[in-house]
């Protein structure tokens, strides 16, 4: 069979099955066991069975289960609310404080958490009917939490990005710590868009009185409420750096901070600990079916000569690689409108990867830049899930349209920091340099 | 009949609340391990090993809650623009293309159990393990997806009640 034709099968095999709605881990089960039986019949049945245990039985999968489980406990047990607290202290009477505060709240959990749902959940249902209530227009209550709920997918810790990196097969810490720095340079570009847009409509996001917060009681919500969660930071991505720990290790690390803190603040109830286990099982347990038959998802492809065929078609066009970048950008996109993040991943990075590794790009780059455009996939209207845990939390009457629309100026902040590692890739691999 | 019925709803909190269980021991046996190197003592060559199965565990034993609460992602834009007879008949279709998934996995991992027993195959993750240990969850709970999948087709339940709500994610 020629490469195209395999290819379209199989692909074409795992989208159509996930159009009529079968769920995303059965829909790659039914395409591997259809695939492998015209590319290897019925003696490769058994083959899926045993390959699907390959990638999930990793240790280098151990931080999804662990970062979702430190995000959890740190929702469940109120220890979110305290920082949360802590920075609506400092703002004072800036005009647009909710904005900021959203930007720096959002920033924060991402250090925290590892799901961006979780955040925009959190930020959402917290700050948007307060800011509905202080005269704040749509635009400037729902942009900068949709913006900021997926920094959470390239801060780390972040599941999605160690998902990733196992299946592509890309050093997990590397990854990682590649998401730092430029994480708090959009964070920079949200801040800066959000005072471009109160400097162009004011109304938007009214000034009003707040009471005075004396210095003493800064720092005492400062000292109390933000500096102990730099803990678990130190944790979970200090560990990585200073190499006392795998990215594994460090994001168990991570969930015993939080359970310190915890106790610390005396939080820690066994509620909050049975909810944070039940969500993990529910969450990673979804996940880790659906990543079980990836491999054998890969395999076929490179079995059936899909990969190597497409490799050669698409290296073999005499165009610059930027444009390459380009058309890879644009497929997650549209992809992003139908699909959630996992099932996009899942289908694209055994053909991706290969070919940013034969056009030369770095691949912990390529992977930051992968995770950047999952994060603008999941804001794009129809069907881009932020916007319907947006909608889901924001107030009666409100729009997809709306949501969609406040979205744009941050979108266009996320597109900027993607040309900005193009033309300067340090930003991402500066750090994971470091570790060398 | 109905006890049955309700030693299966037993069956099936219980391998939810084992799944917790090994996500705990997870967590638990790393932190023990970097704890007990940072003291310069020598870590344990089970932990990688035990880890390793653990999340194969945690996946398997809570594979069937997660039918049960409709937690599984699927993509549903295209089809709820459909008329709702049509929607029906590919829920239909659905749940049948699952369960014959889940028939083809509990035939082959069964395949493999039986064989990884008889010949005494061994794993080596840090330690030497019986690769039975790894596969043995396998069976049973692609046993319970099916018939998770089963309730959904035979009308008991629908999987599709909450077509416009987002499911968890990371």
């Amino acid at each position: 069979m020629e490469w195209y034709w395999a290819f379209a099968l199989l692909v074409g095999m795992v989208v159509c099955l996930m159009a009529i709605g079968v769920p995303v881990a059965f829909a790659f089960i039914t395409t591997n066991f259809i695939g492998i039986f015209i590319f290897a019949g019925v003696h490769g049945f058994i083959q899926v069975a045993d390959n699907s245990t390959v990638l999930i039985t990793r240790f280098t999968l151990g931080p999804v289960p662990m970062f979702i489980l430190m995000g959890a406990l740190f929702f469940h047990t109120g220890l979110a609310i305290r920082v949360f607290d802590g920075l609506d202290s400092l703002f004072g009477k800036l005009r647009g404080r909710l904005c900021y505060l959203t930007v720096a709240g959002g920033t924060i959990f991402s250090t925290l958490t590892g799901s961006s749902m979780a955040n925009t959940a959190m930020l959402g249902s917290l700050l948007v009917p307060e800011m509905q209530r202080r005269g704040y227009n749509w635009r400037m209550s729902m942009g900068p939490i949709l913006g900021t709920g997926g920094l959470a997918m390239i801060i780390p810790p972040s599941a999605l990005a160690v998902l990733l990196a196992s299946v592509a097969n890309i050093d997990v810490g590397r990854l990682l710590i590649a998401g730092f720095l430029p994480g708090f340079v959009l964070a920079l570009l949200y801040a800066g868009m959000l005072y471009l847009q109160i400097v162009i409509n004011p109304a938007g996001a009214p000034a009003y009185d707040v009471p005075p917060t004396t210095w003493a009681q800064k720092i005492k919500f400062v000292t109390f409420n933000i500096l102990p969660v730099s803990l678990v930071i130190f944790m979970v991505i200090g560990f990585i750096i200073l190499g006392l720990a795998t990215p594994t290790e460090s994001a168990a690390c991570g969930v015993l901070g939080v359970a310190i803190l915890a106790v610390g603040f005396r939080v820690l109830k066994w509620e909050a600990i049975r909810t944070s286990l039940s969500g993990t099982v529910r969450v990673a347990g979804m996940v880790f079916l659906i990543i079980m038959n990836s491999t054998v998802f890969s395999q076929l492809l490179a079995y059936s000569g899909a990969t190597a065929g497409m490799l050669d078609w698409a290296t073999g066009f005499e165009v610059s690689r930027l444009v390459v970048l380009a058309v890879m950008f644009l497929i997650l996109i549209v992809l992003g409108m139908f699909m959630d993040a996992t099932s996009m991943m899942l289908i694209t990075v055994p053909i991706f990867f290969p070919l940013a590794e034969a056009l030369g790009f770095d691949l912990i780059w390529f992977g930051l830049f992968v995770l950047m455009t999952l994060e603008m996939a999941g804001t794009t209207p129809p069907f881009g899930l932020l916007l319907y845990v947006m909608l889901g939390v924001a107030p009666k009457g409100t729009t997809l349209l709306q949501v969609a629309n406040a979205a744009i100026p941050f979108l266009i902040c996320d597109l900027i920091l993607i040309l900005i590692l193009i033309w300067e890739p340090q930003l991402a691999l500066w750090l994971p340099n470091l570790m060398d | 009949m109905q006890s049955l019925a309700r030693a299966y709803e037993g069956l099936l909190n219980a391998f939810k609340i084992g799944a917790e269980i090994v996500v705990f021991l997870i967590f638990f046996l790393i932190v023990t391990e970097v704890f007990v190197r940072l003291v310069g003592l020598q870590p344990s060559s089970y932990t990688l090993g035990v880890v390793e199965y653990g999340l194969l565990w945690f996946t398997m034993l809570g594979a069937p809650w997660l039918v049960r609460m409709k937690g599984h992602v699927f993509v549903d834009s295209l089809v709820s623009l459909l008329p709702l007879i049509v929607q029906y008949v590919l829920a239909k279709l659905v749940y049948v293309i699952c369960i014959v998934c889940c028939l083809f996995f509990i035939y082959y991992s069964t395949d493999l159990l039986i064989d990884a027993f008889r010949s005494g195959e061994m794993d080596i993750r840090g330690e030497a393990q019986p690769l039975w240990m790894l596969l043995a969850p396998m069976p049973v709970s692609f046993a319970m997806i099916a018939f998770e999948f089963f309730r959904f087709l035979a009308g008991v339940d629908t999987m599709y009640t909450s077509r416009t709500a987002v499911r968890e994610n990371v």
